[in-house]
């Protein structure tokens, strides 16, 4: 396929071209209570070609290879007829020409390993959460692997070969107690092999007891409240409420959006510092290379409270006069790539647990997050789990805690972040233009906010 | 279906599905033509019985080397069979396919799209538009052992509109779409009129009702009430037990005058199909009548579970669909809530004081197999039976099981399609939780 690529992108009529071929392999265990729904080993091949012609993108994909030839003229096509419509070309950021081959190393190649083995793994922590209580009536365990073998080529001679492991692990489990129905589900998910999800029997019967005592919750009393977040959940409000709109594909055209999020306006108190990171090691988020082969850059999207950086493609960064970051990226070869995050997360802080706990009269300990979505300013995002904080003591736990508010305020509301970072890969994905799910890590540590709306009923 | 040979000489049965999908779609960015996309792409699955076991592969391209083993392989460490491949193949076919449409130019894609930016800039000049149009045709070819392999050509054609508006402190997001299967039932102008619709209600800020209110649902955010029952009248949930509605059936659980319909016939609907993804037929299934439990959609494996009657229900890629990767799962079509009476202007007189609710945000998330629900909301307050202006920082919760059997104070006249795949009117509930930052 290599030396095909090559020659084609020497033949294209456009300005620019660019050659992705993606090779996956993949497998995947899933049960349902006693059904066994997946269990799989696959492979598919895909590529996508974006040709530029006068500031106008033409794509074709393709997954037969034979197909190349043809595709890369249809893109030019498409391209050329778009070019026509354009008002405004696109242009794309000067970035140095790459020439890179990297290949993953893995603890224990889950490759080599036995899909009947995955199996048993899978089926043991099943077995667990199911045998844990009579009133858990369902269970959703989910095992993948994926090993992304990802060309990249484009006519400026930058041609990259990485491979890309992914591997992810659902423990949930589903209790009913009448009618009454609640779930519970931990997660993980890294660039790692096999030996991630061993040994992981704790989490199963963790998944297993809050969903039983989830039952005995109340639903959270809606209104106003001090909420300490755990890890998890903040990682996940920072990648939702304040990465997205990091993303410059969001606001580069916009003058208006480009105004609110000018570098060096203060978004929150000096101890606040938020990262996107391409490469910490083992995080599913890693991307050394960016689906435009760029080469990873770690921005600080908020310096010490002031923001100091967004996100960029090669389009974005051209429009705003800015370096691109190496955060292009797509899901697979069916989709083009758009500014992505990578490995984002609040670095550590000062604060302990204690301290951020003992002055709340009466707040919410909102913990680890079912999922989250923004529209701009405005963001909502719901906890797993939650308790109450009565007296400056955790108290009984609450359920059905959906937070709301508006990001600029949240931001500048927090007031304490704490030393305990964690960084969660988890087992599902960020969704954006309706790719998903991206592998993707949040993080951070305990952080307090004040004044959220917290809704209930 | 030279690989269905093959498949058939090393297990008892198989059954091979092909997708084709051929199809050009456009985007505007900012009122601005970005990229124009084709794609030529081939998605292969097969399921095979080896052994009596059930095993499973998906791969891409013509050729698909290498999936009669990976499904073997499958098979070998899976679990028994507890069906068969379906032995159909004369059901009567349902319309899904327009010659027109299939050959709609990329030109008019592109005049579709430039019209929808000028109509809107028009009235509104600051916002920024975004437009995404695609046409195309998705081809499947299902074949198993136990009959020959039937192939049907679907067209389709969708239309997206997102508007950003942005002024100071405030910034206002609105979409609607239209997704079709021939370019005579589409209407690109009727979304502009609802884009617009959208931008003009919510031009002023207006104070939030909170409390217990009576709540407006407009047909895009009736999903947030609907999901729930997505999950609730899956066959496979009432199996695996995590569905409220498991031995409801022939209960009154809804208002009597709520009724819902899963309608996989009906001609040239959006995501109609003459069988599923197994080969079923599809069917025309009454979920509500009258508010009491009719029935539960099935795929082959929770019909088998359930020992029930299959519904032709099984699609892959789940609820949305349309993904050969996955097994088939139980997925209904067109969801059909049948109407009351009353336009909508007249539910908002009827309503008084209260809230709309155009769309909702984090659809889908928290505990949905229970019925709850807790989104923040686009919406519109209400006073005097008029619009007054767009609520801010509000969310809405509630419990869809309770409110349609105790707070269903009307549904409107004039249902509407919702992605193609729901066809509701507007929803007017009493008793919804709101609150306000």
């Amino acid at each position: 396929m290599e030396s095909l690529v090559r020659e084609e992108i020497a033949q294209a009529k456009a300005d620019f071209v660019e050659v992705r071929w993606d090779e996956l392999a993949w497998s995947k265990v899933a049960f349902q209570r006693d059904q066994l729904m997946a269990l799989e080993e696959s492979k598919e091949v895909g590529g996508i070609v974006r040709a530029m012609v006068g500031g106008a993108w033409g794509v074709a994909l393709l997954t037969d290879p034979a197909e190349l030839p043809t595709q890369v003229e249809e893109a030019t096509r498409l391209a050329r007829m778009a070019s026509r419509h354009v008002q405004e070309p696109t242009g794309l950021a000067d970035v140095p020409v790459e020439e890179k081959r990297h290949v993953a190393e893995l603890q224990e190649d889950f490759r080599s390993v036995p899909l009947s083995r995955k199996r048993t793994q899978a089926e043991e922590y099943n077995k667990l959460i199911l045998d844990f209580s009579p009133e858990i009536v369902s269970t959703s365990v989910r095992y993948t692997d994926t090993y992304r073998k990802n060309l990249y080529a484009n006519s400026e001679g930058t041609f990259i070969y990485q491979e890309i492991p992914d591997v992810t692990l659902l423990l949930a489990a589903v209790a009913r107690r009448n009618g009454d129905i609640q779930q519970a589900f931990e997660t993980i998910g890294e660039a790692a092999g096999y030996e991630l999800v061993q040994g992981q029997e704790k989490k199963a019967e963790a998944a297993a007891k809050r969903a039983v005592d989830l039952l005995s919750a109340e639903p959270v009393t809606g209104g106003t409240y001090t909420v300490i977040l755990d890890q998890q959940l903040a990682g996940v409000f920072i990648h939702e409420a304040f990465g997205h709109i990091c993303e410059a594909d969001f606001l580069f055209r916009n003058p208006h959006m480009r105004q609110v999020m000018k570098l060096g306006r203060q978004f929150g108190a000096p101890m606040l510092n938020v990262v996107d990171d391409g490469f910490i090691p083992g995080a599913r988020g890693n991307t050394l290379f960016d689906d435009e082969g760029v080469r990873r850059q770690k921005v600080y999207l908020i310096k010490d409270g002031v923001l100091s950086g967004l996100m960029h493609s090669r389009a974005t960064a051209h429009k705003m006069g800015m370096e691109p970051t190496g955060n292009a990226r797509s899901i697979s070869w069916e989709h083009e790539p758009i500014v992505r995050m990578r490995n984002t997360y609040i670095e550590p802080g000062e604060a302990t647990f204690d301290e951020m706990i003992k002055d709340i009269n009466h707040g919410i300990y909102a913990k680890a997050a079912f999922g989250g979505q923004t529209m701009f300013e405005q963001f909502t995002f719901s906890a797993a789990y939650a308790h109450e904080i009565k007296g400056g003591e955790v108290g009984p736990m609450v359920r059905d805690v959906v937070l709301t508010g508006n990001v600029f305020h949240i931001l500048q509301n927090i007031d304490m972040v704490g030393q305990d970072f964690q960084l969660i890969g988890g087992s599902g994905g960020c969704g954006k233009g309706g790719q998903m799910p991206l592998p993707v890590t949040d993080g951070a540590p305990h952080v307090r906010v004040n004044e959220v709306t917290v809704g209930g009923r | 279906m030279e690989l269905l040979q093959q498949a058939a000489r090393r297990a008892e049965a198989a059954e091979l599905y092909v997708a084709r999908r051929q199809g050009t779609t456009a985007v505007f960015d900012a009122g601005d033509l970005e990229t124009v996309k084709s794609e030529s792409v081939v998605g292969q699955a097969l399921r095979l019985i080896a052994d009596g076991k059930m095993g499973f592969a998906a791969t891409t391209g013509t050729k698909a080397e290498g999936l009669v083993e990976a499904a073997l392989v499958s098979a070998q460490h899976g679990d028994p069979a507890l069906f068969g491949f379906h032995a159909g193949g004369d059901e009567p076919a349902v319309g899904v396919y327009d010659k027109e449409t299939a050959g709609i130019p990329d030109d008019q894609l592109l005049s579709w799209g430039t019209q929808a930016v000028k109509a809107i800039h028009a009235e509104f000049p600051d916002v920024q538009v975004n437009v995404q149009l695609a046409r195309g045709t998705v081809e499947v070819t299902l074949g198993n052992t136990a009959s020959p392999p039937r192939t049907e050509e679907r067209t389709y054609l969708a239309m997206e509109v997102e508007v950003e508006w942005v002024r100071e402190n405030d910034i206002y997001s609105v979409g609607s779409s239209q997704a079709v299967r021939t370019v005579a039932q589409f209407d690109h102008q009727a979304v502009v009129a609802d884009i617009l619709r959208q931008l003009a209600w919510g031009k002023e800020i207006a104070p939030t009702p909170t409390g217990k209110q009576p709540v407006l649902f407009l047909p895009q955010a009736t999903l947030v009430i609907y999901l729930p029952l997505l999950v609730g009248f899956s066959g496979m949930s009432v199996v695996l037990g995590t569905s409220p509605l498991k031995g409801k059936l022939g209960e009154q659980l809804f208002d009597p005058r709520f009724s819902l319909l899963d309608d996989g016939r009906l001609e040239l609907g959006p995501r109609s199909a003459s069988f599923d993804d197994e080969g079923i037929p599809t069917t025309r299934l009454s979920l509500v009548e009258s508010g009491v439990v009719k029935g539960f959609f099935y795929d082959l494996r929770a019909a088998a579970l359930a020992e029930a009657k299959p519904t032709g229900n099984g699609f892959k890629g789940g609820l949305l669909g349309g993904d050969f990767r996955t097994p088939p799962s139980p997925s209904p079509r067109h969801l059909i809530v049948g109407p009351g009476q009353g336009s909508l202007n007249e539910m908002i007189k009827e309503m008084g004081d209260g809230l709309i609710a155009q769309n909702v945000m984090g659809l889908g998330q928290g505990n949905i197999a229970s019925g709850a629900f807790s989104n923040n909301v686009i919406g519109y307050a209400v006073r005097d039976g008029n619009v007054v202006g767009r609520v801010k920082n509000t969310m809405i919760s509630g419990n869809t099981y309770e409110l349609l059997r105790d707070g269903l104070r009307a549904l409107g006249g004039e249902p509407e399609w919702i992605h193609g795949a729901v066809h509701t009117p507007p929803v007017l509930l009493d008793g919804v939780n709101v609150v306000t930052r």
